[in-house]
């Protein structure tokens, strides 16, 4: 079997083969980190089609510096994070659009589902998945990797490329603030 | 809290790679097509004659505008641009040197 720095120099000149076995390789790990971010799985798969797209026009600027995966897990986390801020905007316009309007803005209910959650759990990680979306950026980035991706405090410090101490900072105030998301859905609607 | 414990990863489609080709290839062919579009004669000629037109009549039009004017209008351009946050583009990104600000 052909190794990693064999694939990427492959890929740098411009093999498709080596493409081919690099977005088999790799597919689920950054589908899966991006439909953690998005938690929409069309949207999720369109990115996961530009983030191999942006590594097969990209891979010329690898140096090695990082570990590969390291590299492709910021490219997929950027392009995800770029997804929502760009869905974010046009969300704002289309508000301020409908001012005009009856101005009717309903509560949206959790229903994203992860396909990789077990059915017994499915209604609560829908709950959890809801209170995900309301994290800031960079503790939901740490909150996907960590938990969906299952990477090491370590490895998620490599990708948002800051100390370990400071994801271990991201995911204390990521869980504090699920916490309280979580407390205040359950006060809503269970009591 | 603890839900997410033991997630199976999601599996990204079968065909993703074929997808990923379709559109490189879409994308490679709607390239392919602008240059050979501007790239016949009578259209390169055109261009050139209109490119040439514009300026020369920004000239003729305009010759004692100088340099201050231009500055002025890029830094307008690059304040309007701080202010406003804007990114040149998202495919700057060096994704290997990540600098935290």
């Amino acid at each position: 079997m052909i190794n990693e720095t064999e694939l990427i120099e492959q890929l740098k000149q411009g093999d498709e083969t080596a493409f081919k076995t690099i977005v088999e390789q790799w597919k689920d790990m950054v589908y899966n980190t991006i439909l953690g971010i998005v938690q929409n799985e069309t949207e999720a798969e369109d990115l996961a089609q530009d983030v191999f797209i942006k590594v097969f026009e990209k891979i010329s600027t690898f140096k090695g510096d990082s570990k590969f995966s390291t590299w492709l897990y910021r490219i997929a986390t950027t392009t995800a994070l770029d997804h929502l801020r760009s869905k974010k905007r046009k969300k704002r316009f289309g508000f301020l659009q409908s001012l005009g309007g009856d101005g009717d803005e309903k509560e949206s209910i959790p229903d994203f589902h992860h396909p990789g959650i077990s059915l017994d759990n499915k209604e609560r990680a829908a709950v959890l998945f809801k209170a995900i979306d309301g994290l800031p950026e960079n503790q939901k980035t740490a909150y996907t990797l960590h938990k969906l991706e299952g990477l090491s405090y370590r490895d998620v410090s490599e990708v948002l490329n800051t100390t370990v101490s400071a994801v271990e900072s991201l995911m204390s105030r990521a869980n504090q603030n699920l916490r309280k998301q979580l407390e205040e859905y359950y006060n809503k609607h269970y009591k | 809290m603890q839900c997410l414990d033991g997630a199976k990863r999601a599996e990204a489609n079968p065909f993703l790679f074929t997808r990923i080709k379709a559109r490189m290839e879409r994308k490679a062919n709607i390239w392919e097509r602008t240059f050979s579009f501007i790239s016949k004669p009578a259209i390169a000629v055109a261009i050139v004659v209109l490119v040439m037109a514009v300026n020369g009549w920004a000239l003729l039009d305009n010759p004692g505008s100088g340099t201050n004017e231009n500055v002025t209008a890029d830094t307008n351009a690059s304040e309007l641009a701080n202010e406003y946050n804007i990114v040149a583009s998202v495919d700057n990104y060096d994704y290997e040197n990540l600098t935290n600000e």
